[in-house]
């Protein structure tokens, strides 16, 4: 047993978890933040993405204890207020880019971190970097068409 | 008058739990006391079982039981079934052989069960299923449908002689070998639609939950269909009777028909939970569905389409060979079947069509309906066959298909089916015009100046939806009716709650069917709520597959709210002592016309639950049901253009541009119903470049993650046009006929269409890989040079 | 995929041949060989460790020689089971040809694995069965050339 001490979403939260716990395990059976998921075991769906320390992370790919001190923003703490949602998560909604929404979490994720890195880098978030930088995700319903223009629309908004 | 009605663009109410993370799944459900189940599965594809030894396992630190199949059959749990009969040719029934939920002396598939562990923690289970030591002698196993049905094959079944399970046939062989024996022209293939694994993104799951002192069982479960599982698991399964089991499907991640089926794995943890009076929770691994979900498609045909010296269509004749796995899924043989060989004569008049199937074991997971069911097999077919003959008839492909699509409706075609509607002409205008089809010979042109090879190809699919009329399909083998119900509660506030027998698992049925009673009652959809998924709250249900929950669906709530609406009418003229002729619903009122009396729609709500002024003899409360049976199937149809350019260097595939004309008569709300185009392209360029679930020949599963099973990514597919050109359908209430399917079933075709046209090469299989394609590219340059 | 392979062995052929049939020079061959031991003239029970694509599995299981024509050509043949991982089956057909005080060692194997590894590990099934096979004769030379 190791313990692990974490912020996540703003709040600090210890635990004693096996040496071996997932991330993504630690988020959703100890923590109880269910809207972290898990839709495969080999690192390739994204529907498991959090951040950790600011960076897009694959929560199944890394133990509990390598985030040992870290901060941890999962979907749950992306929203600013109870009605004052991240643009990103309105963008999902205005531009219908979820149907059954399992992946959604993930992809909201994987898009805030993305839209981040270019606004950094300088770099324009066109559809082809978008489509690209979505490699690691995967959704079954969407056909991404409108995950794709969910994620311009909220680029566009996201201060 | 609300803009929420039919028609509106009305944005998701369900959406804000999942872009905050508050969906809840199965999954996410913990139950006081909550073990947890681990599956010990075969690594052969077929082997007799000689022993299991569990001291091991029963040892194991927090391991509450570890249960096999002679436990289970000993306690009278039932096999596994497939619920509709096919008769073969002879007359005889299908053989279906036995399927235990954990094996007992036989396997029959890598993943087939053979005991379950349950134990305190998700670790603690999977380490002692580690430790049940399972002795096998292992046979020989077949996986390929044309391996099965050879002599000496591998028997996988008893009581199947040959592997074969039947051997059944659909519309008039002599007829048919006569149009193609006096053809001017014939053209055969041989066409092999590929297996596919259905990956909802949501894994299975399971939390069973036995009451000892009420002796009743609760499941939570990752279905399509709750009230058909109920049923099933009841009067097939002898779980518990219906009235003390309990099956709620919460929010669900997808299905596209890989969840409409009732698994081993949620019988075990009803009985373990029972066994161990603990709550059993189970979840699929991404590596246990890809092994245990039912798989789609695998066919193999040859066929002939033969045309008379105009270029009409005379005859198509098919013999197709189904590989429906190691045991018969519950819908299994009626996709290979009535859902597949009715639609051959796609969207054209053709006056003989013979069809027939037959379908055998193989030691591979079972095969049944994926997202179109036996209708993206068909469509497949006759599409791919239309382009190949034009292109041998030195015709224009869209031509050719125009001049002899059908005309005047309704229809009969001779394989079943009576098409009531549509304007095929119509929808291949509206997409040639959005694909600029007029522009393709300058775009191929400037491709070719950037060495890229452009192709572009049709397919002009049907589908039949709606599934289905309970007496037809009874008449067929269905061992169900396929009728919807629903209830219509308007409260004493007059908020209205919508009880449905359908299921939502993507579809955006909390919005579409709220805008039903929007438009019908002229009130937000806020007030509207939608309930669903669990069998104590709505009474039954057949659940959602086959595009069936708007057409079926909604038109068993649009029978509620006729009841409904008459009640209010009712309630109304005698408050307002009018006539009920002249009473009107609107802006939130319930009005007599012409005049400025008027009621709140909440005061008609509170006055039928007070009671205290009612017509003479009238019962108090609003709440309403109906049960709705369709008249027909509907038909669903379209026309989709895919334009490609192949890079012959690579070999290496991009989708330029993808347009879609569909009818899908009367659209509640446009953004929906092109969010379920667009995932049904992709699912169906999925198929046609991406996908292929591959056993080897001793049935290991090769494909069996996501490493080596190519599911589409964003960059592999293109943003979609979409449009509409509809027709209304005259068979039920709303004119609806569907939408959920046509994309996965008029996409593959139109996709390979493109690419055999690219590439001058009409000998490539899907999936169309970059090494295929190259290799089809290849094919050309060597005969080429030999010539 | 070439699964067969030819060793020179500076030892004589009856020395190479004994050595094929000790467990204690098997086990230093076989690679991720734990534990050997003889459970019957031509058997033996093995633990072996092996890594396979993404899946590392212990196997437990028995090594049997078959087809043993003195000492010139013999059958090694090895099943073991990997617990959920599934199992691993392999076989190697081994002649020995005598070239003076020298020994000219050829195999050829072969090799099916099911369960997990080959659900995660078809891929690399073939080559990593090629290059395990190479080992164990490579390792089978060094032992008797060290020796």
């Amino acid at each position: 047993m190791t313990k692990v001490t974490m912020t996540v979403n703003g709040k600090a939260r210890s635990a004693e978890v096996p040496d071996n716990t997932l991330l993504v395990d630690y988020i959703r059976e100890n923590l109880r933040l269910t809207g972290t998921h898990v839709g495969c075991d080999t690192s390739q769906c994204g529907a498991c993405v959090v951040h950790v320390n600011g960076q897009a992370v694959k929560a199944c790919t890394m133990l509990a204890a390598s985030a040992e001190g870290a901060e941890v923003t999962t979907i749950e703490g992306v929203a600013a207020g109870k009605d004052d949602l991240h643009p990103m998560q309105v963008a999902f909604k205005d531009n219908h880019g979820l149907q059954c929404g399992f992946c959604t979490p993930g992809m909201i994720m994987t898009a805030t971190d993305m839209v981040s890195r270019y606004k950094e880098a300088g770099k324009t978030l066109d559809e082809k970097a978008i489509r690209e930088e979505l490699e690691g995700n995967i959704c079954r319903c969407t056909g991404y068409h409108n995950i794709v223009k969910a994620i311009a629309d909220g680029a566009s908004k996201m201060a | 008058m609300t803009d929420q009605g039919i028609g509106a663009r009305v944005l998701r109410k369900e959406d804000k739990r999942f872009i905050t993370g508050k969906g809840k799944y199965t999954d996410d459900i913990v139950q006081p006391n909550q073990a947890y189940a681990a599956f010990v599965r075969s690594p052969h594809a077929h082997a007799n079982v000689k022993s299991i030894d569990t001291s091991a396992a029963e040892a194991m630190e927090g391991v509450e039981a570890v249960l096999n199949g002679h436990q289970l059959t000993g306690d009278g749990i039932g096999n596994i079934i497939c619920g509709w009969g096919i008769t073969s040719k002879d007359g005889s029934p299908m053989n279906m052989g036995a399927w235990s939920a954990l094996a007992t002396d036989k396997v029959r598939y890598v993943g087939d069960a053979v005991a379950v562990v349950i134990a305190d923690s998700k670790a603690q289970a999977q380490a002692a299923a580690e430790a049940v030591m399972v002795e096998y002698e292992v046979l020989p196993a077949v996986s390929n449908v044309l391996d099965a049905m050879k002599d000496g094959a591998p028997q996988i079944h008893e009581n199947a002689p040959g592997n074969q399970i039947f051997d059944w046939e659909i519309g008039n062989k002599d007829d048919t070998d006569a149009a193609l024996a006096s053809a001017h022209h014939t053209t055969t293939m041989d066409i092999t639609n590929n297996r596919l694994s259905p990956n909802p993104m949501e894994p299975r799951s399971a939390v069973a939950t036995f009451d000892e002192s009420e002796d009743h069982y609760t499941l939570y479960t990752t279905s399509q269909n709750p009230h058909v599982a109920r049923l099933v698991l009841s009067a097939f399964y002898n779980v518990a009777p219906e009235h003390k089991l309990r099956v709620i499907a919460p929010d669900v991640g997808g299905g596209f028909g890989a969840k409409i089926y009732i698994y081993p794995e949620e019988i075990v943890c009803l009985w373990a939970s029972m066994k161990t009076n603990r709550s059993v929770k189970w979840t699929s691994t991404r590596s246990e569905a890809f092994l245990t979900d039912a798989h789609g498609r695998d066919h193999v045909s040859t066929a002939t389409m033969g045309f008379d010296a105009d270029n009409n269509i005379v005859g198509f004749k098919v013999n197709t060979k189904a590989n429906l796995g190691g045991y018969m899924s519950l819908f299994s043989s009626s996709v290979p079947t009535y859902l597949y060989a009715t639609l051959l004569s796609g969207q054209y008049n053709i006056a003989n069509v013979y069809c027939d199937v037959q379908t055998y074991y193989t030691n591979t997971v079972p095969v049944d309906a994926y997202r179109g069911a036996g209708r993206p097999e068909a469509a497949y077919l006759i599409e791919r066959m239309i382009e190949t003959a034009a292109r041998e008839l030195g015709v224009d492909p869209g031509e050719l298909r125009r001049q002899n699509f059908v005309r005047e409706f309704p229809h009969q075609t001779p394989v079943i089916m009576a098409y009531d509607s549509g304007d095929f002409a119509g929808n291949l205008d509206q997409a040639k015009a959005a694909a600029d089809v007029a522009g393709f010979p300058a775009r191929k042109e400037e491709a070719a100046r950037r060495g890229k090879l452009r192709g572009l190809g049709y397919s002009n699919y049907i589908e039949a939806c709606g599934i289905a009329p309970s007496a037809a399909v009874g008449s067929l083998g269905a061992g169900v009716g396929l009728w919807e119900s629903a209830e219509v509660r308007v409260n004493p506030v007059g908020t209205i709650e919508i009880l449905t027998g359908s299921h939502s698992h993507g579809q955006g049925h909390e919005t579409t069917f709220a805008q039903l009673v929007s438009e019908r009652f002229d009130l937000p959809t806020d007030n509207i709520q939608i309930v669903h998924g669990d069998t104590d709250k709505v009474q039954f249900g057949m659940g959602t597959y086959g595009s069936r929950s708007g057409a079926v669906g909604m038109s068993a709530i649009s029978k509620a709210l006729d009841k409904v609406e008459a009640k209010v009418k009712k309630i109304a003229a005698h408050v307002l002592e009018a006539s009920e002729d002249d009473i009107v619903i609107e802006g939130g009122e319930v009005k007599v016309k012409g005049t400025d009396k008027a009621m709140g729609w909440h005061e008609v709500g509170l006055s039928a639950y007070t009671a205290h002024n009612l017509p003479e003899g009238m019962e108090p409360g609003l709440k309403e049901g109906a049960f709705y049976d369709p008249t027909n199937f509907t038909f669903p149809a379209g026309c989709y253009i895919c334009e490609v350019e192949v890079d012959p260097q690579t070999g290496v595939t991009e989708i330029v541009q993808f347009t879609a004309s569909d009818d899908f008569g009367t659209i509640i709300n446009p953004m929906i119903v092109e969010g379920q185009v667009h995932g049904g392209i992709a699912q169906g360029i999925g198929q046609a470049m991406l996908e292929h679930a591959v056993y080897d020949d001793d049935g290991q599963l090769l494909s069996g993650s996501y490493m080596d099973y190519c599911m589409p990514r964003a960059d592999d597919v293109p943003s979609y046009t979409v449009s509409h050109h509809s027709t209304t359908c005259p068979g039920n209430p709303l004119g609806m006929k569907g939408c959920g399917e046509a994309g996965a079933i008029g996409s593959p075709p139109a996709v390979i269409n493109a690419i055999t046209d690219a590439i001058g090469n009409n000998n490539l299989s899907m999936p169309a890989t970059p090494s295929r394609v190259w290799a089809a590219l290849q094919q050309v340059s060597a005969a080429q040079a030999a010539e | 995929m070439d699964m067969s392979g030819e060793y020179r062995i500076a030892a004589p052929i009856q020395t190479v041949w004994d050595a094929i049939q000790d467990p204690e020079i098997l086990r230093g061959a076989i690679p991720g060989c734990e534990e050997l031991e003889k459970t019957g003239d031509t058997e033996m029970a093995a633990k072996v460790s092996l890594k396979i694509g993404p899946v590392k599995a212990k196997f437990a299981g028995e090594v049997t020689l078959k087809d043993m024509v003195a000492p010139n050509s013999l059958k090694i043949e090895g099943e073991g089971k990997g617990g959920i991982a599934g199992f691993a089956k392999g076989g190697a057909d081994v002649q020995l040809v005598e070239d003076g005080n020298e020994t000219v060692l050829t195999y050829q194997a072969e090799a099916q694995v099911g369960g997990k590894i080959a659900q995660l590990g078809s891929r690399l099934i073939q080559s990593t069965a090629a290059k395990l096979a190479d080992k164990f004769f490579a390792n089978l030379r060094d032992e008797l050339e060290e020796s």
